[in-house]
């Protein structure tokens, strides 16, 4: 099997860059991360420098993520040989133990780093996950909030929470956790459509309204965020629906869902353009908002 | 109850959606091209999310979607699949139970499909599936003997293929198509690469 140096033409300078941009971007493509780490491990830990141990990290969390034990053990003695008293390798050596599900361990290892550092976050939020990963969701919820509590600041964890309740369709809490989000991070159209989609499911006039408006403010923030679009179509077309409304807000929201109509579909059209395949969307598209119309109405 | 078949294309399909997202809950719908009455074929599908399958406004919007997809292809929505992200629990979910209900509304032997994460490992036996059908006003689970998957183990081998040759990496569900709308939802062309690999000696698998 050729190697990816080989496969994808590229220098070791190059594969360790790459890896620190997902690093830093935080991305998830842990098959990747492995295939490219555990080569320039293997054939250029020399040329590293210092930089080798924060790579023997990101490698290891990405082989747990693979369920390749072997690769994540060898990069885990590295870490422990080379800074034997951490609570950071420490805190790697219990991932390795929550992979292999053998929680209880894991657990004693996180208890054992607070009871020397109880404002060891890492640790903490590594437990909240263990109750996470067997299923116990509202203790999960209920630790969560005590971290939120001490740790009001933390994103990570509010988005986290948001996460959890929107699967215990908690709507009203998700949407709290999301108004944090937004309050501290006033220009990630994430967050405003997803706090729309929340209020959309909560359903109810002034619900959708709200929805409405932060869909549009999405769409403020990132004009080609598609589900913004499509709430924004929705919720408009349901206000318009509604017997509740006055004869003003009716045809505003008219006027919006027909803003909103002609971008999807221009969108589309774009998107469609010498693509024998996308002509199937694309009318899928057409009809759609057509007949979406018919029952709106 | 009635016997149900699912075709190879389906169960593929299926498979690759949940294996495409392993730390999420996936969900889907499952398709017939022929006529009601008699046994139920599922034979194709459709996957849809892999994020916030609870939230309202993309499912109403996929749905609808795919309703007018059908119509235009002579195809029935007639059942749901779910795989959930806790690989230790497959039992349905509230939302999972919510869409196959109004799935039962437009067609009266819709069936509901989890998706056993237990079971997804290569050379397990049996399909990784749990099926429940609607009865008495609830929804049970069905007898495994009513379940057909003809030729499980070219089905098997097709999947395996398709994990060999990357083109698992062909499929598109209904949120990575909202991330770019020039992705098709409808995976003609991963249909396509699976028919191929269906031996023409089994007629309509």
């Amino acid at each position: 099997m050729s190697s990816i140096s080989e496969l994808y033409d590229v220098t070791w300078e190059e594969m360790r860059d790459k890896l620190r941009k997902w690093r830093e971007e935080n991305y998830r493509n842990s098959e990747q991360i492995v295939d490219v780490g555990e080569e320039l491990i293997n054939e250029h830990a020399s040329k590293l420098g210092d930089d080798i141990w924060i790579i023997y990290e990101q490698v290891m969390i990405a082989a747990l993520d693979c369920s390749r034990d072997d690769l994540a053990w060898s990069c885990l003695q590295e870490l422990k040989r080379q800074f034997p008293d951490s609570h950071r390798v420490k805190r790697l050596a219990g991932m390795r133990l929550e992979a292999l599900e053998r929680y209880e361990d894991a657990n004693k290892l996180y208890d054992s780093i607070l009871q020397d550092d109880p404002t060891n976050t890492a640790a903490r939020k590594r437990k909240i996950s263990i109750l996470r990963a067997q299923g116990k969701s509202s203790e999960a919820i209920r630790e969560l909030n005590e971290y939120l509590e001490q740790f009001v600041g933390d994103q990570e964890a509010w988005h986290e929470l948001s996460e959890l309740y929107i699967n215990e369709h908690d709507y009203a809490k998700a949407a709290f956790c999301l108004e944090e989000l937004m309050m501290t991070n006033p220009h990630n159209h994430l967050y405003c459509e997803q706090y729309a989609e929340v209020k959309y499911t909560q359903g109810g006039l002034e619900n959708l309204e709200l929805a409405r408006k932060y869909f549009a403010q999405a769409l403020k923030l990132n004009n080609r965020n598609m589900r913004a679009l499509f709430g924004l179509y929705m919720s408009a077309s349901h206000i318009a629906a509604s017997p509740k409304v006055s004869a003003k807000v009716k045809k505003d929201n008219v006027k919006y869902a027909a803003w909103a109509t002609s971008q999807i579909s221009r969108a589309y059209q774009m998107a469609g353009r010498g693509k024998k395949e996308n002509k199937c969307s694309v009318k899928a598209v057409e009809e759609m908002l057509e007949s979406m119309q018919i029952t709106m109405s | 109850m009635g016997e149900v078949e699912l075709s190879c294309l389906a169960y593929a399909k299926m498979y690759l959606h949940a294996s495409q997202f392993p730390r999420c809950s996936v969900n889907g719908l499952l398709l017939s091209s022929s006529s009601a009455g008699g046994a139920l074929c599922i034979t194709d599908c459709v996957p849809l999310l892999h994020s916030h399958l609870s939230l309202a406004p993309i499912t109403q919007l996929a749905l609808t979607q795919v309703d007018v997809w059908c119509a235009q292809t002579q195809q029935r929505i007639v059942g749901y699949y779910q795989a959930n992200a806790c690989v230790s629990d497959s039992s349905p979910t509230p939302c999972a139970l919510k869409i196959a209900e109004k799935i039962f509304e437009q067609c009266n032997n819709a069936v509901l499909l989890m998706i056993d994460g237990e079971k997804m490992f290569p050379g397990c036996r049996v399909p990784p599936i749990v099926m429940y059908e609607r009865k008495d006003a609830r929804w049970a689970l069905k007898d495994k003997h009513t379940i057909m998957l003809r030729q499980w183990e070219e089905t098997c081998s097709i999947v395996n293929q398709l994990f060999s040759s990357g083109d698992q990496a062909l499929l598109v569900d209904f949120d990575s198509h909202l991330d770019d709308i020039t992705k098709d939802w409808t995976n003609q062309k991963l249909n396509a690469k699976i028919m191929e690999l269906v031996s023409p000696a089994n007629g309509n698998v």
